[in-house]
């Protein structure tokens, strides 16, 4: 027989028993589509993740920070510990800082296009030129190179003017400022209040200094920028350091972050550098900042799949059942196709192919009601007032050849490993028991 | 096509031709120790190309036992079965089924067909097998119904025949192939005297149109004295074989006529 032939008889064979088959579809059908639909869904999460967070920055930009912090961090975010144990080599995270000494060391390693100093800036509040009302604001910079921020308008920032500041706003911000759209906000001033910490002791009603921003753009929302830290350029970052830090002697400035750029197939190298560097140093990249977020979602998706896993069991064990009640309704014609000279091989295979066959439509089945239930779930939240509707370009569920395809295969083959010991009793019986059988 | 598929041993020592199917000393004990049953007794049989022989005994005797022997369709326990001359154990795998496929038809008492199927699907069946092309398939096995006259009944379900057509389709099925040898286990068995007559006819019309050799298992005398030759079986040994007047004759016009078909 040729496969053609193979095929088409094996699936008019699954026909002759429509209850049967159909139940076993289902089974599979269960599996595929949780799989499937949890797999879609992992798709669009990540992918979203990774448009959020490629907004931090490029695969080069990395964040630096001392290994007290880092460690102290990480542990509470793994552990959920309130508490956690003092270490001795590192100090506690907030006396770490990095060393001008280690972080002049940091610039020369191999890999390091580039490092600067991270301010954290406590300014007070913000409000647009000629208004009255003062809002809330936090401010930071890092090299203007590095970021991606998706603009809804304007451009982004400028790192190279010394004299003139720029801020991008966010969506959010219009409403406040009494702007219609994004392009409105674009060449408008705003007026940032800095607190002059020293100042402060002595005269604590005269120590807010404002200085005056222009919006040079406004950043699409996003999930990560819905903390509200507005990205400023480098000239605007330097005035504001210099007023909050007025007066302070230059030795009681100390550096706990640092922002850079290094050459992207060397971050590793550079992390190990790091780490050995003076009391040890942690870099953060972009991918680092996904993968932790990610973790999270992982595992709430890793859940769904074992009920996915779960119930392909079950729909292997119905495959067997199936194929051995099968194999024995037609020990006759078995009987018949070897005496007019069927091989082995073949009715093995046309078992096999009834097994394949189980497990192609089943997946197909499944595969086609994720997607419908997808595209509807996407639809649906998208639609105004809905969870995603800020986020047009955010599918909840992605499906992709590369993601479906793997999945409707990997099925296939869970059906021919379970078909393969019914088809070799097919195979195995000889034909004179197989014609004597009543 | 069919010469290459066994090359025939070459007729040593006598000017005797070599006999299409050979037994020698054969054998077969069903089940082991305390249940052996010994279904065969040393048999010896020889039957020639364009021959028909019946193989006549009671109800259990091991008719069946030895055509699925002759057949290869089963292993004897002891002794020998030789196709043109060549020793059946040497045929194994590809080899098997190929003749099994080309060069053997069966007819059963059973019928032993795929309900489901239409009759069309039925008779190809072994072209499927046999890996022919579908439009040539379609056209040998609708003239083979052609001759057992089923041609008006390609399309229907197997199941809703009756039992005389229902054992055409059979022959058919064994003829599509346009095979050597027709093995016929009781194919009247199941019919009625009218409708078995049909079936009668058509495989000696076979047998003597295109001279294929015709092996029929049968308990029935009538039947048998249509043959050629009988042998006959009782308790798994042959305890007689007898010839029928003009079988002689017969057969040489059957090898002529089958001869002048292949070309
Ligand atoms: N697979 C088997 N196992 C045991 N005994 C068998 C088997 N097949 C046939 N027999 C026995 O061998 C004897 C001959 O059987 P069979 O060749 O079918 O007889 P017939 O065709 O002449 O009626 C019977 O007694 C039958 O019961
Ligand atoms: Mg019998």
């Amino acid at each position: 027989m040729k496969i053609s032939d193979l095929i088409l008889t094996a699936n008019r064979n699954l026909l002759r028993n429509k209850v049967r088959t159909f139940l076993t579809i289902l089974a599979i059908f269960v599996g595929s589509f949780t799989i499937i639909l949890n797999t879609a869904i992992n798709a669009g999460v990540n992918d979203f993740i990774d448009k959020q967070v490629s907004t931090i920055g490029g695969d080069g930009f990395i964040e630096v920070m001392p290994a007290a912090a880092s460690e102290q961090i990480m542990t509470m975010m793994k552990t959920g510990e309130k508490v956690t144990e003092y270490n001795e080599k590192t100090g506690s995270m907030m006396s770490a800082v990095i060393s001008d000494e280690d972080f002049e060391a940091m610039k020369k390693v191999d890999g390091v296009k580039k490092l600067e100093v991270f301010h954290v800036l406590s300014v007070e509040w913000m409000r647009l030129y000629g208004a009255e009302k003062k809002y809330n604001v936090n401010v930071e910079y890092f090299p203007a190179e590095s970021m991606n921020v998706d603009l809804s308008a304007g451009r982004m920032t400028d790192d190279t003017v010394e004299d003139e500041y720029e801020i991008i706003i966010n969506e959010d911000w219009l409403k406040p400022f009494n702007l219609g759209s994004a392009e409105e906000a674009l060449g408008k001033t705003v007026e940032i209040g800095a607190k002059q910490t020293l100042k402060c002791y002595t005269a604590p009603n005269d120590c807010i200094s404002i200085v005056e921003a222009k919006i040079v753009g406004v950043q699409a929302p996003g999930v990560l920028t819905m903390d509200g830290d507005l990205h400023i350029n480098k000239a605007l970052d330097a005035k504001l350091y210099e007023l909050i830090n007025e007066g302070v002697p230059e030795e009681q400035l100390s550096t706990i972050f640092a922002v850079g750029e290094v050459e992207p197939n060397k971050v590793e190298d550079v992390r190990k550098t790091f780490k050995e560097l003076g009391s040890g140093y942690e870099i953060i990249t972009v991918k680092d900042t996904a993968g932790m977020i990610r973790t999270f979602f992982d595992v709430i998706l890793a859940v769904f799949n074992i009920f996915g896993v779960i119930a392909l069991i079950a729909a292997a064990i119905g495959i067997i059942n199936t194929l051995f009640m099968s194999v024995q309704e037609r020990t006759r014609e078995i009987g018949l196709d070897k005496a007019l000279g069927m091989s082995r091989l073949k009715i093995f295979f046309s078992f096999s192919i009834e097994a394949i066959s189980l497990g192609f439509w089943g997946s197909i089945f499944g595969m086609f009601v994720s997607m419908l239930i997808g595209y509807s779930a996407n639809n649906i939240l998208h639609a105004e007032g809905q969870f995603l509707s800020p986020f047009p370009t955010f599918d909840l569920v992605k499906f992709s050849p590369e993601v479906v395809v793997p999945i409707v295969l990997l099925i296939m083959f869970i059906a021919f490993v379970a078909g393969t010991a019914p088809a070799l009793k097919a195979a195995k019986k000889d034909p004179i028991d197989a014609l004597r059988y009543e | 096509m069919k010469q290459s598929l066994i090359k025939p041993a070459s007729a040593s020592r006598s000017s005797e031709p070599v006999p299409i199917v050979e037994v020698k000393g054969l054998s077969k004990t069903y089940g082991k120790k305390s249940t052996a049953f010994k279904a065969l007794d040393d048999i010896n049989l020889k039957i020639f190309s364009g021959e028909s022989v019946a193989i006549i005994g009671k109800s259990g005797s091991g008719k069946s036992t030895l055509m699925h022997l002759m057949a290869l369709l089963d292993n004897p326990t002891s002794g020998t079965v030789k196709i043109m001359g060549v020793n059946a154990s040497k045929l194994k795998g590809k080899k098997l089924n190929r003749l099994r496929n080309k060069y053997f038809g069966f007819v059963f008492q059973q019928f032993f067909m795929n309900p489901n199927d239409s009759v069309l699907e039925n008779v190809l069946l072994p072209l499927k097998i046999g890996k022919v092309k579908r439009f040539s398939r379609k056209k040998l096995a609708l003239k083979a119904l052609d001759i057992v006259d089923l041609e008006n009944k390609a399309k229907n379900k197997a199941t809703n025949l009756s039992g005389g057509q229902k054992q055409r389709v059979c022959i058919a099925r064994a003829i599509v192939n346009n095979p050597k040898v027709i093995f016929a286990d009781e194919p009247t068995g199941n019919l009625d005297s009218g409708t078995g007559k049909k079936i009668v006819d058509l495989l000696f019309g076979l047998n003597k149109k295109r001279g294929v050799t015709l092996i029929i298992v049968t308990h029935d005398e009538d039947l048998a004295a249509l043959c050629d030759r009988q042998v006959r079986i009782v308790d798994g040994k042959i305890t007689s074989e007898t010839k029928t007047r003009q079988a002689r004759t017969l057969k040489t016009t059957a090898i002529r006529e089958g001869r002048k078909e292949d070309r």
